[in-house]
């Protein structure tokens, strides 16, 4: 008796419901829409915002917040750039970036290789240590790290504000092995058979066979590592105490925090766009990787 | 042909080759991994025990001055500027840095995994423009953390933007120093970061989300159930996964704060040491004030409480999951 007057009901209510559901969701969806673009807004207008003050004079700065400068100039990239010492930061940001970039590609790929397809003892535990370093919060290694490269071990060579002692200790992503890993992994075993059939040496079957099959990840790992090093705050403040081996993001500290609140705006946010820049960038072109990276390396990490 | 003729030849030569083969690939496969390894194992694995072990000394910039035991440790729970008990939280002489970034950590976990949440569903709706939306939620989220808090200190400032809008809409001229005043700095810092983060969390909510196959959603649609429900019964619970993700990575990030609240007080902590964080304290103790050895001792007691949150949050969801 209960199920027989139901089923009979159901489609009644769905005939009268009907119109009701396609006013609602067209209704919907004009809602969803204005509050997507409202969230959009707020979430990129500070950098429009920043951009357009940097084009701005500093009286404009401080009076309207006008999208579009009524005056544009280039005068706030001049004070940083040309009077100011930020262009040795930005070349020091991009020494740091590209050559960080360069070793964890070699490295994370040629071990990558290694881990996913060579045979040796310890191989799974020495992997497993290797995802157990994400654990390690870069917080303790704070003192352990400084003291280590005032002193380095067996050589005593002071590494603090070098160029060396900055890139040694970004040799190498552990996200970046783990993806390349995962990666070599996914590739089917018969072009490694073709290439040893042929007798070629594993450093050959990685270069010639792996790495062209390897795009994607190698340019997920490249991106990764840029950003990485680039957007780096942390070590950059700790380990380069001396200012001519500052970057963008230790210099915008000294900047900021120099004049205390009354700032110089225009050159701020011209520095500020500079150091926005190339990230974003790489992101409007690359962006398909970008996710895609950040996203298996995060799953593990 | 080449194999056949080998074969043929001599099996127990070939039984040699072999092994040698499988040697050689050994060899090779450490030769590959042995920078990676000497370099996790020299600047992640050895400092860890380095840490502790610089933790027991008094140590300056140059190695140790003396052995203490546990006395950094003693010294850390009755140091009022790392935390005090009862816990004070903007009490402005009584802030501390443990509870200004448990209190940070309290707020900002909750709101950035909810709008987390929420802009993976609006973007995962099949809808016109969703790749421009989320690219556009996630682009502050890739940025340099220095630049943003220098754009978010211009937008902030007591003549910025922020409060030329307020001020149109309150009728009359609002001038607060959002980052240097002690009852709105941390506050600022929070909503900072919960704008740069909330993008990454989306990701990964997205991530899981699309993992769920479509024909559970298929069913329920079938079923007439409501968009609440089938959003509260069915996407929330399978999301589980997703939810411990973000939870980890939310809390880990928030109890290690540190660019933002740096670079807001020129690395002083203030107004009223309210932008103290634990890890700026440690940053101070050991740079500015060279106790490496009391600096050591606090990375050491942030490790653990890190730990010891991700065992707890991991048991949690663990018993949650057994439940269903």
């Amino acid at each position: 008796m209960g199920a027989q007057p139901e089923a009979v009901a159901r489609p009644e209510r769905r005939l009268a419901e009907t119109p009701w559901r396609k006013a609602g969701a067209a209704g919907g969806r004009l809602v969803l829409y204005g509050l997507l673009v409202v969230v959009a807004l707020f979430y990129l207008l500070p950098f429009f915002w920043g951009v357009s003050t940097s084009f701005k004079t500093l009286p404009e700065s401080v009076q309207g917040f006008d999208l579009i400068p009524n005056h544009p100039t280039l005068d706030g990239y001049r004070t940083a750039f040309t009077t100011g010492p930020f262009a040795r930061y930005a070349m020091n940001s991009a020494i740091f970036a590209v050559s960080t970039t360069l070793t964890n590609l070699f490295l994370c790929t040629l071990g990558g290789y290694a881990f996913a397809r060579l045979r040796f003892p310890l191989r799974e535990p020495l992997f497993l240590l290797v995802l157990a370093t994400l654990m390690i919060p870069d917080q303790m290694r704070l003192v352990p790290m400084f003291q280590i490269l005032a002193d380095f071990p067996l050589f005593h060579w002071n590494l603090i504000a070098t160029y060396q002692g900055y890139i040694l200790i970004h040799l190498i992503y552990a996200t970046n092995l783990f993806l390349m890993r995962q990666y070599f992994l996914t590739i089917p075993k018969d072009y490694e058979e073709a290439a040893k059939l042929d007798s070629a040496g594993f450093f050959k079957t990685y270069w010639k066979v792996m790495l062209p099959l390897a795009g994607p990840a190698i340019a997920a790992i490249t991106i990764l590592s840029f950003q990485g090093t680039w957007n780096d705050f942390y070590w950059q403040l700790i380990l380069l105490q001396d200012d001519s081996k500052f970057t963008l993001n230790v210099g915008i500290a000294q900047f900021t925090t120099s004049g205390g609140y009354g700032h110089d705006w225009p050159p701020l946010m011209a520095v500020s766009t500079i150091a926005i820049a190339p990230v974003a960038l790489i992101y409007l072109v690359f962006q398909r990787y970008f996710i895609a990276g950040v996203t298996t390396a995060g799953v593990k990490g | 042909m080449a194999v056949a003729t080998e074969a043929k030849a001599v099996s127990p030569r070939r039984r040699e080759s072999l092994a040698g083969a499988k040697v050689r690939e050994a060899l090779v496969g450490y030769a590959f991994v042995a920078i990676p390894m000497g370099f996790f194992l020299l600047f992640f694995i050895f400092p860890v025990g380095y840490a502790i072990y610089i933790s027991f000394f008094d140590w300056g910039l140059l190695g140790k001055i003396e052995y203490l035991g546990l006395q950094n440790y003693k010294d850390l729970i009755h140091d009022k500027a790392f935390w005090t008990w009862p816990p004070h939280i903007h009490a402005a002489s009584e802030n501390s840095a443990f509870w200004n970034t448990a209190y940070y950590t309290a707020v900002v976990v909750p709101t950035q995994m909810a709008l987390g949440l929420a802009l993976a569903l609006a973007v995962n709706a099949k809808i016109r423009g969703r790749t421009f939306f989320r690219a556009a939620y996630y682009f502050p989220s890739l940025t340099s953390s220095a630049a943003i808090t220098a754009v978010a200190i211009y937008i902030l400032n007591s003549g910025g933007v922020l409060n030329a809008i307020l001020s149109k809409i309150e009728g009359h001229t609002v001038r607060t120093p959002w980052f240097g005043e002690s009852g709105t700095a941390l506050e600022s810092i929070m909503g900072l970061n919960v704008w740069t983060t909330s993008g990454t969390m989306m990701l990964f909510y997205l991530a899981t989300l699309q993992s769920i196959p479509t024909d559970v959603y298929e069913a329920a649609a079938i079923d007439g159930a409501s968009r609440w429900r089938i959003f509260s019964k069915i996407t929330f619970p399978l999301l589980k996964p997703g939810h411990f993700f973000v939870a980890v990575l939310s809390v880990i990030g928030c109890l290690k704060i540190f660019d933002q609240a740096f670079i807001v007080s020129a690395g002083k902590g203030g107004p009223a040491y309210s932008t103290e964080t634990a890890v700026l304290y440690l940053y101070q103790t050991a740079i500015f004030d060279q106790y490496w050895g009391y600096a050591a001792a606090i990375g050491v007691v942030l490790f653990a409480i890190i730990f010891l949150i991700t065992l707890v949050q991991r048991l949690l969801f663990g018993k949650a999951e057994i439940g269903y």
